[in-house]
C-alpha cells in the first residue's frame, strides 16, 4: 500500500490520533477491537524506541516448509534443528548480524538466551550488507502443536518483515491464507513469499507454481506479491532472498513500513466498524434554537403559561373581593348557593383553597421534552453514540422535575396572595360607603325629620342642602364604582405584568437549570462523539 | 518400530520383500486382519456378532488398564519389545518358561492390524483364512519398540514386578501393532533375532523382572502382564489377546505365517532358542514352529500392545503357528479359549472355534438383512429425512449456520448414502481417498487405478470434483445406483461443476466390489472443496486418510481424523511423500501421534517419496494397498462386515446428531418465544405504569394542575354549578373549560409517548441483550413510532368525548340534586376527570362535588367504566406499537417446533427399527 498511495502523514500524528480513539473508545468501541488498537499502539511505541538500527525479519510458515533449514542457510550456520518429525522448531531462533544494541530488542521480542545467535566479525564476510538484521525462525503455525502455541502468531505481529517461508506441497494451504496473508493485506512492501523446495520441481513446474502463487496471492489483496522461489537444500534462490532482505534491512525503513501497515489495517478496521461518513457533521454543540426549544418544551412541563393565566383569572376574580364595588358582592349573597343546598357549604372554601397549592413538573412531559432534543441532536449517529447521548441527557433525569418545580415555586406568586393595596382599596370602598351611608341618613332625615333635628343638625335640616347631599350620594356611589373597576383593572394590567415577568424569570431559569443539567452532559458527550471522529478522520489522512 | 523392521530382518532373512517401508510391511500382515485389528479397537456395537473384540479390548483396558491404552504406546516403544517376546514366545518359554513374549504378541493382534499386514500380504493377501492373529505383528513392534523400549522399561518394570513376563507382553503387543511392517516375511526374523536378543537380554535379567520391564517399555500395560504371569498367567492373559487377536489378525495371518515361517523358521528358532526361554511354557511344543514363525513375525511386527494381548498372542501363536501350518485355524481356536488360559490354546482344537466366530461373524454380516428389517429401516429413515427436510434453521442466531451446514450434510448422507446403503448393503464398498492438498491422492487413484484418471499437478488444489473409480462390473452401481445420488454424474472434471458433481470412471485394474474416490481436499484456500471433501466423506464405507511426511502434523488432518473416530468409520491411513532416508524416524513419530489420540491400531500404508511418472507412482510402492484392495474384493465377509461398522458408525452418529439439531430448532423457538415475551412485558410494564399514574394523581401535574386551578379560583367552577333545571342549552362552552379539557388531553398524552419511549428503549435493550440478531431486528425500532402522538391524541379525545357521554347519560342519578341544580355536562365531566385521576381516598374536593352530584355509586361505575375504557384504548394503542416487533420477528421467519418433535421421534424410531 505504502507504494501505491500518496504519501501519508507522518507516522507520529497517526500513532497519536490512534491513542485518540483508544481514549474515547471504551464503551463505544467493540471492546476487542479497542484491544488490538491498544495492543498496537504499545507495540508501535515499543518498538519505535527500541533500535532502529536494527530489522526483525521472520520466517514464518507452516510446518514442514523448511523455515529452519532456510534459517540456517542464510545464517550459513547450523543453528536451528531441523529434522523430518513434524513439527521441528516449537521455539523461536533468532539470529543477529550486528549484536550492538539488540538486546533489548531481543527481549522485547521474548526470545530466549540460549536461542540467541549473532552473526558478528569472524564469521562476517560477505555479510555486511545483513549488518542489523535480526533473523527470527518462527515454530510453525498449522500444526496441532500450535493449536496450544500463540508464539509464531505474536511473533509475526511483532517482526518488521514476516518472509512466508511456503512450499510446493502447502502453498494454498487455508491455514497460512486465511489467517494471515488475506489479514494482513496491504502489509506487502513488508512481506516476502520465499517458495522454498524449488528443488522438487522442474524449472517448468516451478514457473507454473510461482504464477499460480502470484495470482493466489493476488485474488487476496496482495497488490504486488514479492516471490522469491528458494531452495535451502542447493543454495538456489537464497542469495536472491538475501538480497531482498539486505535491501529492507540497509534502508532501515521495514519497522516504520510495517507499522504503518498495521496502522492502515487497524484504521480499516476502525472505519468498518464505526464509519466516518456523516458523523462529523453532527453538531458538536446544542445550538441556541434547540435550548430554546428545550426550554420552551420544560416550561410548557411545568405548566408555566397555563400558570400565568391561571394568575390573572384568579387575581382578578379574587379581587373583586377586595378592591371591587362591594354592593354587588353583597347583592349576590343573597342569591341562592348551590353549595348549600348540596350541603357542601365548606367546599366553597375548599375550592377556594385549591388555588394555594403549588404547582409542580410532570415528569412524563419533562422526559418526552429531553428525548426530543437529543432525537434531534443524535439523527445521524452511530446507534451507539446515540444510546449514549440519550444516557447523558438523562443523568439527572430523577432530579430535573423537581428542581424545575423548586424554581417554578420560587418565582410564581401564591395565587392567595393579597397585596397591601387591595387592603388600602377596601378601606376606600369601605369609606366610600360609609359616606353613602352618611349621605342617605342626612338625606332621609332632612326629608323626613328636619324639625326635629337638634340645632347642631340643623344644618342637616337645610332644605337646601338635601340635592347636595343626593347629588354626594350618587357621586359616591360613582366613584365606588368607577374606583373598583378602575382597580380591577390595575389588579388585571398588574396579573399580565405579573405573569410576563413570571414567564420571563421562569424561561431564565429553566434554561439555567436544563443547562446545568441536560445540555451540559449532552455537550460533553458530543465533544467526545466529536473528537473520537475527529481522530479517525486523522489516522486515516 | 518402523526402524526394527527394516532393519536387519528384512536382509537377513529371506530378504523379506518387505514392503516398501515399515506400515507397509506390518500391513500386508495385517490386510488379512486388517478388519478385524481395526475393529478391536473400535468399539463394537451390540449388533456385531463378535462382542469379543471389543471385551478384548475392554479388558486390556481395564486390567492391563495402562497396558490397554498402550496400545497407544504400542509405536515407540513397545513394539522393541514385543518382538523380542514374539519372537521368542518359544524361546522365552524355553528360557524363562516365561511366556511373557508370547503374550505380547498377542496383544499386538490388538494392533493386529498393522502386525497382521506383514507377513500375509505376500502369502495370502487374498486368503480369507482366518488364521493366526497379530502374533506376528506383536513381534514386529517389539522389535520395533524394542529400540525405544529400553529406556519405558526401567520405569514399567515396576509395575510389572508381580507378572514379569506376562507384563512385557502387554506393553509389547501394543507396540507390536505399529511395526510390524517389514516382517512381511522372514527378514523380520533376522529383526527379531536382534530385537530378541535385546529383548532376551531384559528378559533374562529376570525371567520375572525382565517380561515386566519389556511391557512396561511397552506402554504401561504393566497390569496386563501381572495377568499373563508366566504360561498360566499368560493363559489368562492369551485369552484376553486371543481374542485381540482373532477379531483383527485371524483370516489373513495363517497363511503369511506359514509362508514366513518357514523361510525363518530357522533364523526365528535360532533367536528362539537364544533369546527367548518362554516358549518352554507352553504345554503346546508345536508352539516351536509357531514360535519360530513368530519370531519372524515379532521381528516384523514389534508393536505395541497390551500385554493381554502379547501373552495370548503368544500363546495363539503358538497353537497357530503349529497348527498353522498344518490349521490355520488353530490360533483362532486358542484365542477363544482364553477362557481355558493357555491349554485351550495349546489344544490345536481351540483354533477352530476361533475360525468359527469369525466365520460367523463373517456369515451373519454378509447376510442381508432380513426384509422386514430393511423396510422398517427405510421406513425409519425415510421419515427421518422427511423431517430434516422440514427443518429450517429461520433465526440467525450464533450457531445457526452451523446448524444449516450439519442439516444439509445429514440431508446429503442419508440420500447419498444411508438409505441406499441400507437397502442394498452387498454394493460395493466406496473406500474415499481424503486428505490434505498436495498429498498425492489423486496420484495415488491413478497408480492403483494404473490410468490417469485424476489430473495430477503442482498447482494447489489440484482436484475440484470428485472422481469415483472402479470396476467395470461394479460401474452401474455407481453410475445409475443410488449411492450418492444426490450429485450429478459428469463426464469429466470441470471447475463449474460446483459442488454436487461426480465423475465416474471405470478400469479393470481395479478389483470388483471395492471402489475408489478421489476427493478434493481438506485444507487449502478453496472452502468449497473442504465441503466436498466432508460430503464424499460422509458417503463412504471406508476412508482412507492420505497424508505426507511434511503434513502429518497439520492440525487439520488431525480434525479429519477427530471426524473419523467420531464417526467410528472404518479407516486406513496412508503416509506418502516419505523420504527414504527419513522414514523411520517419522514412521515412528506418526505412529506414536496416532497411538496417542487412540488411533494405533488402524491399518497404515507408507508410500516413499518417488518419481511420479505421468501421474502415478511406482508399481512397487502401492503394492501393499492394491493387496489391501484385492483382499477386501475377494473377502465379501470382510468387506461387508467393514461397510456394515462405517454404516452403524453413521446410525450412530445421528444419536447424536439429529437431537443436536432438534436442540437448535428448539432454541430457536425458544429464542423468538423470549424475544416476544420481552416485547409482551415491556409494554405491560408501560401500560402499568400509565394505570399507576392515573390512580396516584401524578397525572395532575403541571399544565393540568395549573388549568385546574384557573377553573376553581377564577369561579368557573361555581359557575359551571347552577340552580334550576336544565334551560343552559344555549351556553357557551366557557374558554377556560376547553383549556383545561385541552391540558387533560395533553397530559394524558405525554405519559402515553413517555411510556411507550421507555417500552421501545427496552425492548432494544432486551433484544441487544439477548443476541447480534435481537440487535440486528430491532434496527430503526428505537423509537415509538411516528404515528404514536397522532393516535394517542385521537384516542384520549374520543375518551373525553365517551366520559362526557357516560356523565351525562349515566350521571343524571341523584334527583334530589338536579332538582335543585343543573350543571354543565362538560365542567361536571372535566370535575369528574380530577376526581378520577387525584387518587387518594376521595375526599377531596372533586370527589365530594362529584359525590353530591351525581351520588357515591355512579361516581364508582362511570369511574370504572371511564379507567377500563382509557386501558382499553391506550392497550390498543400499545398493541400497534408491539406489532411492530412482532413483524420484524416474524420477517426474520418462524421456526416450527413441531420439526423438533418430529426429529426426536424419528429418531427414536430409528433406534427401535435397528
Amino acid at each position: 500500500m505504502t507504494t501505491t498511495t500518496p504519501p501519508r502523514a507522518g507516522l507520529a500524528p497517526r500513532l497519536a490520533a490512534l491513542n485518540k480513539v483508544v481514549e474515547l473508545g471504551p464503551g463505544r468501541l467493540d471492546q476487542k477491537l479497542l484491544t488490538e488498537a491498544g495492543a498496537l499502539l504499545m507495540h508501535a511505541g515499543d518498538r519505535l524506541k527500541l533500535s532502529s538500527e536494527h530489522t526483525v525479519v521472520a520466517l514464518a510458515g507452516g510446518t514442514g516448509s523448511g523455515k529452519s533449514s532456510l534459517f540456517n542457510a542464510i545464517s550459513g550456520l547450523e543453528l536451528s534443528p531441523t529434522g523430518v518429525r513434524r513439527p521441528t522448531t516449537a521455539r523461536t531462533h533468532a539470529c543477529v548480524w550486528g549484536l550492538e544494541g539488540s538486546a533489548p530488542l531481543l527481549d522485547w521480542l521474548r526470545i530466549q538466551q540460549r536461542h540467541r545467535f549473532s552473526r558478528t566479525s569472524a564469521l562476517d564476510k560477505g555479510d555486511s550488507q545483513l549488518h542489523g538484521l535480526i533473523l527470527l525462525d518462527l515454530p510453525d503455525h498449522d500444526s496441532i502443536r500450535a493449536l496450544s502455541d500463540n508464539e509464531a502468531d505474536r511473533l509475526i505481529g511483532l517482526a518488521d518483515l514476516v518472509v512466508w517461508v511456503l512450499d510446493p506441497q502447502k502453498y494454498a494451504d487455508a491455514s497460512t491464507h486465511r489467517r494471515y496473508v488475506t489479514e494482513l493485506a496491504g502489509h506487502d512492501a513488508v512481506t516476502v513469499f520465499a517458495l522454498n523446495q524449488a528443488d522438487k520441481l522442474s524449472a517448468a513446474e516451478l514457473a507454473e507454481l510461482v504464477i499460480d502463487l502470484n495470482d493466489l496471492l493476488r485474488r487476496e489483496g496482495v497488490e504486488h506479491p514479492s516471490v522469491v522461489p528458494t531452495s535451502a537444500v542447493t543454495g538456489r534462490g537464497v542469495e536472491s532472498l538475501k538480497s531482498v532482505i539486505a535491501t529492507a534491512v540497509g534502508r532501515r525503513r521495514a519497522a516504520i513500513q510495517k507499522l504503518e501497515a498495521d496502522l492502515q489495517r487497524m484504521e480499516q478496521r476502525l472505519g468498518e466498524a464505526m464509519p466516518l461518513g456523516d458523523a462529523l457533521l453532527v453538531p458538536s454543540s446544542v445550538d441556541e434554537a434547540r435550548r430554546m426549544g428545550l426550554t420552551d418544551a420544560l416550561c410548557d412541563a411545568i405548566g408555566v403559561p397555563a400558570v400565568g393565566e391561571a394568575m390573572e383569572n384568579v387575581y382578578a376574580e379574587r379581587s373583586s373581593q377586595w378592591v371591587g364595588w362591594p354592593y354587588p358582592r353583597w347583592f349576590a349573597k343573597f342569591r341562592p348557593d348551590p353549595l348549600k343546598s348540596l350541603r357542601l357549604q365548606d367546599v366553597g372554601d375548599e375550592i377556594r383553597g385549591i388555588t394555594t397549592g403549588s404547582v409542580s413538573a410532570q415528569s412524563a412531559e419533562v422526559a418526552n421534552a429531553v428525548q426530543a432534543l437529543t432525537d434531534g441532536l443524535s439523527s445521524g449517529m452511530d446507534p451507539v453514540w446515540r444510546s449514549a447521548v440519550q444516557q447523558a441527557a438523562r443523568s439527572h433525569a430523577s432530579q430535573l422535575p423537581k428542581a424545575l418545580t423548586e424554581e417554578l415555586t420560587e418565582v410564581a406568586p401564591r395565587l392567595d396572595r393579597v397585596p397591601g393595596w387591595w387592603r388600602l382599596l377596601k378601606v376606600w370602598q369601605y369609606l366610600l360607603v360609609v359616606a353613602f351611608v352618611a349621605g342617605v341618613v342626612w338625606l332621609v332625615a332632612g326629608l323626613t325629620v328636619p324639625r326635629q333635628l337638634p340645632a347642631t343638625l340643623q344644618l342637616v335640616g337645610d332644605g337646601a342642602a338635601l340635592p347636595w347631599v343626593a347629588l354626594m350620594i350618587a357621586s359616591v356611589l360613582g366613584l365606588g364604582a368607577l374606583s373598583g373597576i378602575a382597580s380591577r383593572n390595575f389588579v388585571e394590567l398588574g396579573a399580565s405584568r405579573e405573569r410576563e415577568r413570571l414567564e420571563r424569570e421562569m424561561r431564565r431559569r429553566v434554561a439555567a437549570v436544563s443547562a446545568t443539567m441536560v445540555v451540559e452532559p449532552v455537550e460533553r458527550e458530543l465533544g467526545r462523539h466529536h473528537a473520537f471522529y475527529t481522530a479517525l478522520r486523522d489516522l486515516s489522512s | 518400530m518402523p526402524s526394527a523392521p527394516q532393519r536387519p530382518s528384512a536382509e537377513t532373512e529371506t530378504g523379506q520383500p518387505t514392503g516398501p517401508s515399515l506400515f507397509t510391511p506390518a500391513r500386508p500382515a495385517e490386510r488379512p486382519s486388517l478388519f478385524t485389528p481395526a475393529r478391536p479397537a473400535e468399539p463394537r456395537e451390540g449388533n456385531d456378532p463378535r462382542p469379543r473384540p471389543p471385551a478384548f479390548w475392554e479388558r486390556a483396558a481395564q486390567e492391563p488398564a495402562a497396558p490397554s491404552q498402550q496400545p497407544a504406546s504400542p509405536e515407540p516403544t513397545p513394539d522393541a519389545e514385543s518382538d523380542p517376546v514374539a519372537a521368542s514366545p518359544n524361546a522365552d518359554a524355553d528360557d524363562t518358561g516365561a511366556t511373557p513374549s508370547d503374550i505380547e504378541p498377542e496383544h499386538v493382534p490388538a494392533d493386529a492390524a498393522s502386525g497382521d499386514d506383514d507377513a500375509p500380504p505376500n502369502d495370502a493377501p487374498l486368503d480369507p483364512h482366518p488364521e493366526e492373529f497379530s502374533p506376528r505383528d506383536t513381534h514386529d513392534e517389539t522389535d520395533t519398540t524394542g529400540d525405544d523400549r529400553p529406556p519405558t522399561t526401567d520405569g514399567p518394570l515396576p509395575h510389572v514386578a508381580p507378572a514379569p513376563d506376562a507384563d512385557a507382553v502387554p506393553s509389547e503387543v501394543s507396540a507390536a501393532s505399529d511395526s510390524d511392517p517389514d516382517l512381511d516375511t522372514a527378514p523380520d526374523a533376522d529383526v527379531d533375532t536382534g530385537a530378541l536378543a535385546e529383548a532376551t537380554d531384559l528378559e533374562g535379567e529376570d525371567a520375572d523382572a525382565g517380561p515386566a520391564t519389556q511391557a512396561d517399555a511397552g506402554s504401561d500395560p504393566a497390569p496386563e502382564a501381572e495377568a499373563s504371569p508366566s504360561t498360566e498367567g499368560e493363559d489368562v492373559l492369551a485369552e484376553a489377546i486371543a481374542l485381540d487377536d482373532n477379531d483383527g489378525d485371524l483370516d489373513d495371518t495363517p497363511a503369511d505365517d506359514e509362508p514366513s515361517d518357514t523361510a525363518t523358521t530357522e533364523a526365528t528358532e535360532d533367536t528362539a532358542a537364544t533369546d527367548v526361554p518362554a516358549d518352554a511354557d507352553y504345554p503346546t511344543d508345536p508352539g516351536d514352529l509357531a514360535e519360530e514363525e513368530f519370531d519372524v513375525e515379532a521381528d516384523t511386527d514389534d508393536i505395541t500392545i497390551p500385554g493381554e494381548a502379547d501373552k495370548a498372542g503368544t500363546d495363539a501363536a503358538d497353537p497357530a503357528d503349529d497348527s498353522g501350518e498344518t490349521d490355520p485355524d488353530t490360533d483362532p481356536d486358542a484365542v477363544a479359549d482364553t477362557d481355558t488360559a493357555a491349554d485351550a490354546a495349546a489344544d490345536a482344537d481351540a483354533v477352530p472355534e476361533p475360525e468359527d466366530p469369525q466365520g460367523a461373524e463373517a456369515g451373519q454380516r454378509v447376510e442381508e438383512l432380513p426384509a422386514e428389517v430393511v423396510e422398517a429401516m427405510t421406513a425409519a429413515l425415510r421419515a427421518l429425512r422427511e423431517s430434516v427436510s422440514d427443518l429450517r434453521f429461520s433465526l440467525d442466531l450464533p450457531g445457526a449456520e452451523e446448524a444449516r451446514q450439519a442439516r444439509a450434510d445429514l440431508l446429503a448422507q442419508l440420500e447419498n448414502y444411508v438409505l441406499p446403503r441400507v437397502r442394498t448393503n452387498t454394493a460395493p464398498a466406496l473406500i474415499v481417498i481424503a486428505g490434505s492438498t498436495g498429498a498425492g491422492k489423486s496420484t495415488l487413484v491413478n497408480s492403483l487405478a494404473e490410468r490417469n484418471i485424476s489430473r495430477t499437478g503442482v498447482r494447489r488444489p489440484t482436484t475440484g470434483t470428485p472422481i469415483l473409480a472402479c470396476h467395470p462390473d461394479d460401474r452401474s452401481w455407481f453410475a445409475e445406483g443410488e449411492l450418492l445420488a444426490g450429485l450429478e454424474r459428469l463426464e469429466r472434471p470441470s471447475p463449474d461443476s460446483g459442488t454436487d458433481g461426480l465423475v465416474v470412471v471405470s478400469t479393470e485394474k481395479l478389483p470388483q466390489g471395492v471402489a475408489l474416490l478421489d476427493t478434493p481436499d481438506i485444507d487449502s484456500v478453496v472452502e468449497e472443496h473442504h465441503e466436498i471433501a466432508h460430503r464424499m466423506l460422509d458417503a463412504a464405507d471406508l476412508w482412507i486418510f492420505v497424508t505426507t511426511a511434511a503434513r502429518y502434523a497439520d492440525a487439520p488432518a488431525w480434525n479429519l481424523l477427530r471426524l473419523a473416530k467420531e464417526r467410528g468409520a472404518r479407516l486406513a491411513i496412508v503416509l506418502s511423500r516419505v523420504q527414504p532416508r527419513s522414514a523411520d524416524v517419522v514412521l515412528k513419530h506418526f505412529v506414536r501421534m496416532l497411538t496417542e489420540y487412540g488411533l494405533g491400531d488402524i491399518d497404515r500404508f507408507v508410500i516413499h517419496e518417488a518419481t511420479v511418472t505421468d501421474g502415478r507412482l511406482p508399481d512397487s510402492e502401492v503394492t501393499d494397498l492394491r493387496l489391501w484392495l484385492a483382499e477386501l474384493s475377494v473377502d465379501e465377509a470382510r468387506r461387508a462386515q467393514a461397510v456394515q461398522e462405517t454404516l452403524n458408525g453413521v446410525l450412530n452418529s445421528f444419536r447424536t446428531r439429529v437431537p443436536a439439531l432438534a436442540r437448535h430448532l428448539e432454541g430457536q423457538a425458544v429464542f423468538r418465544a423470549e424475544l416476544r415475551s420481552d416485547v409482551e412485558a415491556a409494554y405491560l410494564g408501560a401500560l402499568a405504569e400509565i394505570d399507576k399514574a392515573s390512580k396516584n394523581g401524578s397525572l395532575l401535574h403541571g399544565e393540568v394542575l395549573a388549568r385546574w386551578q384557573d377553573f376553581a379560583g377564577s369561579g368557573d367552577l361555581m359557575r359551571s354549578l347552577q340552580f334550576g333545571k336544565g334551560g343552559k342549552a344555549g351556553r357557551q362552552t366557557p374558554e377556560r373549560v376547553l383549556a383545561f379539557k385541552a391540558a387533560i388531553r395533553a397530559g394524558l398524552e405525554s405519559v402515553i409517548v413517555a411510556a411507550a419511549n421507555r417500552a421501545a428503549e427496552e425492548v432494544v435493550a432486551r433484544w441487544r441483550h439477548r443476541s447480534e440478531l435481537g440487535a440486528k431486528l430491532v434496527e430503526g425500532l428505537d423509537r415509538p413510532s411516528d404515528n404514536l402522538l397522532r393516535h394517542a391524541g385521537r384516542a384520549i379525545a374520543s375518551w373525553q368525548d365517551h366520559l362526557n357521554e357516560l356523565v351525562r347519560t349515566e350521571g343524571v342519578t341523584k334527583r334530589s340534586v338536579s332538582k335543585l341544580v343543573s350543571f354543565d355536562p362538560d365542567a361536571l365531566s372535566l370535575i369528574f376527570t380530577v376526581a378520577m385521576f387525584s387518587g387518594g381516598d376521595g375526599s377531596g374536593v372533586p370527589h365530594r362535588l362529584v359525590n353530591a352530584l351525581l351520588g357515591a355509586e355512579s361516581l364508582r361505575g362511570i369511574g370504572s367504566k371511564a379507567l377500563s375504557d382509557l386501558r382499553a384504548r391506550i392497550g390498543m394503542l400499545f398493541d400497534e406499537e408491539s406489532m411492530r416487533y412482532v413483524h420484524a420477528l416474524d420477517s426474520a421467519g418462524i421456526p416450527d417446533e413441531s420439526v423438533a418433535t418430529r426429529l426426536f421421534q424419528a429418531t427414536y424410531n430409528l433406534e427401535v427399527a435397528r
